[in-house]
Parts: C-alpha cells; structure tokens; sequence
C-alpha cells in the first residue's frame, strides 16, 4: 500500500468513526427523552406528591407513638402463630418442590415430550407467577376454609410457578457434551434426564429451593390478612381490636422470624452451593 | 504384529457414499466410501473443519447423514431409526472433552456405559445389577482407574478423566469405539498414554477404534492404517510409511481453485 492510500485509509476511517458516534447521541437523546416522558406521565397519573407525604406526617407519627411501646407479654401468644407461619410456609415450599420436578421438566425445551406441552407449561407456569400469594389465599380461603391450609396451598401454587421456571431454565443449559455423551452410549431419553440432565440442575436446585423456603416465610407472615393462618391474623385481629401495642409486637416478630430465616437460608445455600 | 490372525479380515464397518450437509448449504461429508475391518486402530487424520467428527457421529447415528448406507457387521443401520438404541449401544463413543457427568462418581459414570442394556424403569432408582457393577470395575481395572471408583469425576486431572471415558466405552462391550480427538486437551506425554490404552484395546480384545486426530506426529507414531481427510473428502488411505510431505500437504492445504472448482 503506497503512503498516500494509507493516510485515505485512515482519514476514511476516522470520519467513518465519527458518523458512527454522532448516530450514537442521537439515538440516546432520543431514548432519553422518551425515558422522562414517560416517568412524567407516570407520576401524573399516580399522583406522586412530596406535599402529600409531608402534610402525612403527623398522621404516620401519630400511628407510631400509638404502637409504642411493642407489649412484649404478647409475644407468648405469639409463638403458637409464629410456629404456624414457619409450618405453613415449610409445607408450602415441600409440595412446590415436589411440583417443579415434573413441571420444570415438561417446559425445558430439551427435556419435553412435545413443542406443545413445553409452551402450555410455560404458560401454566408464567400464570402461577403472575398470581400473587394473597390472592392465591383469597381464593383458597373460600375453597378449603379458613386457617393455614389455605395458606399452604396458596404458597404450594406460587413458588411452584416460580421454582420450576428457574429449574427448567437451568435444564435448558446444561452441558451438552455430558448429554451427548448418554445418549452415544444408546441410553434412553428417560435414563439420559436421568444421569445426564437431573446431576448438573441437582445443586441450583436445591439452592433454589432453599431461597424459596426463606420468601415463602416472608409471605406466610402476611397470608393471614386474608383469613390463611399465622402472624398475618395476629396482625390484622389486633389491628381491628385498635390493641396497636400488640400490633407493634407483632410487626417485631415477622421482622425477627424474616431476619432469622434469612440468616439460616443463606448459610443453607453456601453450604449446598 | 500383534493382531489376531482370523478376526482381521472380516469387515466391521462399510461406508458408501455418504454425505451430510448441514442446512443444505455446509457440505461437511462429500461422498465417503470406506471400508474397515474387525480389531482395525485406524487413525482419520485431517484439518479442524474437515468433516472428521461429523463422520464419527454418523456412524454411531448422533447425526443423521444425508445419503449414503453404513453397514456394521453387514447389518445396514443407516435409515431405520427403529433400533437406534442397540445401535449406539454397539459403538463406543470418546470425546475430546471427555464429557464424564461431573458430579458423579467414577464408578456411576463408567455404569453409565451400560444403560443401553438396561430399562428406564429399573434405572429411576439410581440402581444397577451386580453384574454391571462387575464389568464396570473390570473396564476401569483395565484403564487402571479402579482405584479412584468412588471420588467424584469432576476431581479428576484430564488424563484420568479421559481414561474413564475409555471405560465408560468399554463398559457398553461395544464392537466399535469412536474417538473424536480424545487426546487434543492433554499434554504429550498424557496424550501418548491414551493413544496406548486406545491402541490396546483394539489388539486385546478385537474392538476396532476409530480415532481422529489431527496432529501429524501422534498419526505417524500410533496408527496401522491412516485416512486422510479434506473438505468432507477421503484424499489419502494407507499406512503411516505412506503419509510422506506430499500426502500431508494433499491434507492439509488443498489448492484454493480446486476448491473453487468443486463448489460448483
Ligand atoms: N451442527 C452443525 N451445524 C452446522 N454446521 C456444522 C455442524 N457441525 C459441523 N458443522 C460444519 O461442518 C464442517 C465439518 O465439521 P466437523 O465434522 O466438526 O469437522 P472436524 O471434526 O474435522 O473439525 C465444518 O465446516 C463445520 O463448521
Ligand atoms: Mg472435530
């Protein structure tokens, strides 16, 4: 290449770099713009107000000196429904693990039967997640009475939305050198998920599991609004009573139990993980 | 020198005109033809790209080509995808990543070799007969890897790792073993070692190995008979005598208007 077609190379080259970059301003200005009407919007439409929240403060203060001082006799009534927070979402979590073995595998694209049954899997599974534990509650509440039962069943359904969608997204990135590997050997499809597949999901499963087991306590404590067991009612029949001292103690035992059974969940999943 | 007399004319493998393309537009096998026989150690040696694995996973039927017949044992296995099962039970399969089950044992992934003998329904408790335990100890006496059966596979150094898989081969008493670059991860003096475990198991016990390679060196100083291969093509059979700089180079780098030419 002769010195002179170099340096048109290279001029070439520099204004080709600053067409690109000039492409790129635009387009994040454009982006941004569309970014803060659409947060402008937003705020407009729910009424966002910092006024609001200062005209509420006495109001808030008012609520928190009522809940002053927690009365702490309480919580020895509190530990029976404490102990039903923790056995229902245990219970919970245990059903939404058996679940998601099934589940996870009919809607990983490597291990379904059929293209069909993986999508409607995945449709089952995304309507499972979209449905909040409350409303889970609400509807098993009418269906199978008052009380806890409800409440496991309410966390059963959620988690296993949630649990057999990350398992069957780990499914589907498994190594497949090992997976060829089985089925070179004429293993059959069934034996290949078996000692190919179910070995590499088996540690981000059970981690999962665990981390679920910690959210499903967090939800079990509020189940009893709707009438499903545990701190949740102590919650809201003290709330109803206006005993906002026992209120207090109860808001103190779902922050401890939430504290408690993060601290055991973690150390569980270093542990498997 | 030291073949068995008897077994090594019968024919193992036949392979007529076969071809794969991928997507109808990646010509990978352009017409194979080729003939091997019982307890044969034949080294396919060519360039990374040349068709060598594609043509190892359409014997064991991982791929399905696109024309041609493959016969085992004069039995034709191409087209009918009924006893697909016993097929790849029959053919060993190595790879170049070894692709042990990392979180099992030794021992579980060398049982894994006989899966194919076994029902699916039996295999949901994690159990095997006593009798395939037995023959697993044995394929990994044979590699002398019995002595690591219980430590989990993903502990072991590659040459371990890969010398399980020969048992894990093994344990499927298949009549073939196909080896897709088994040895391109390891270090020389590793790789020389799994060459010689390869090149045993066909002397002992009759099995014949396909090995492909593409490092001249190990050919020359391991194969009986080498195919050369280039662009989906067979350009070279016969022995490592044979292989002399023009056959090499005939592999290696083809002249760019002959590939041209071919395209067409
Ligand atoms: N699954 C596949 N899809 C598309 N192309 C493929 C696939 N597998 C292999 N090929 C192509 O086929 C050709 C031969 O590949 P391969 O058999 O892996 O050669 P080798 O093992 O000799 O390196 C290459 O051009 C490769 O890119
Ligand atoms: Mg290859």
């Amino acid at each position: 290449m002769t010195a002179v077609s170099f340096e048109t190379a290279v001029s070439a080259g520099l204004a080709r770099e600053a067409q690109v970059r000039h492409r790129r301003y635009i387009k994040q200005a454009v982006w941004g713009a569309i970014a803060i009407a659409v947060l402008w919007y937003a705020a407009h439409q729910i009424k966002f107000s910092p006024y609001a929240v200062a005209a509420g403060v006495p109001f808030m203060w008012d609520f928190l000196t009522r809940l002053f001082p927690p009365d702490l006799s309480y919580m020895s009534v509190l530990g029976s429904a404490t102990i039903e927070t923790i056995q229902i979402a245990i219970w919970g979590t245990l059903l939404a693990i058996i679940l998601s073995i099934p589940f996870s595998l009919l809607g990983a694209r490597n291990t379904t039967p059929h293209i069909i049954v993986f999508h409607a899997t995945r449709v089952f599974l995304n309507a499972l997640r979209a449905i909040n534990e409350l409303v889970f509650a609400l509807i098993f509440v009418s269906a199978v009475g008052l009380g806890p039962f409800a409440g496991v069943l309410a966390i059963a359904l959620h988690a296993t939305g949630m649990l057999a969608k990350f398992v069957a997204e780990e499914i589907e990135s498994v190594d497949k050198g090992q997976i060829e590997a089985q089925l070179s050997t004429g293993a059959s499809r069934m034996q290949v998920i078996l000692f190919g597949v179910i070995p590499q999901v088996i540690p981000s499963f059970v981690g999962y599991s665990i981390y679920r087991l910690d959210v499903s306590i967090r939800s079990a404590t509020v189940l009893g609004l709707v009438g499903a067991g545990g701190l949740g009612f102590s919650l809201i029949q003290t709330m109803k009573l206006f005993k906002y001292h026992q209120t207090a103690t109860c808001i103190l035992v779902i922050f401890l139990l939430v504290l408690v059974s993060d601290w055991i969940c973690g150390k569980l999943r270093r542990k498997v993980i | 020198m030291l073949m068995p007399n008897a077994q090594n004319t019968t024919t193992m493998l036949s392979v007529r005109g076969l071809t794969k393309s991928y997507g109808g537009t990646i010509h990978a096998l352009r017409g194979i033809d080729m003939e091997v026989k019982k307890g044969e150690f034949l080294v396919i040696l060519g360039p990374s790209g040349a068709g060598k694995s594609t043509l190892l996973r359409c014997l064991n039927r991982l791929v399905e080509p696109t024309e041609g017949q493959i016969f085992h044992n004069d039995v034709q296995i191409t087209g009918n995808r009924r006893n697909l099962r016993a097929v790849r039970r029959d053919f060993g399969m190595v790879f170049q990543q070894f692709n042990l089950v990392r979180r099992l044992s030794v021992l579980t992934n060398v049982l894994t070799g006989r899966l194919a003998y076994r029902s699916s329904w039996r295999s949901l408790f994690y159990n095997f007969p006593q009798e395939d335990k037995r023959i697993a100890i044995e394929c990994l006496a044979r590699v002398n890897m019995d002595h690591k059966a219980f430590q989990r596979a993903d502990t072991l150094s590659g040459g371990e790792q890969q010398r399980v898989a020969i048992a894990r081969a093994l344990a499927q008493q298949p009549t073939v073993i196909l080896a897709d670059e088994p040895v391109a991860s390891l270090d020389p003096k590793i790789a020389r070692q799994v060459l010689t475990y390869l090149r045993e198991v066909a002397h002992e016990l009759g099995i014949t190995v396909l090995c492909n390679l593409h490092q001249v060196e190990y050919t020359r100083e391991y194969a009986e008979r080498i195919v050369g291969m280039s662009k989906g093509r067979i350009v070279f059979d016969g022995t490592g005598a044979e292989l002399t700089d023009d056959v090499i180079h005939r592999i290696y780098y083809r002249d760019p208007d002959e590939e041209t030419a071919e395209e067409k």
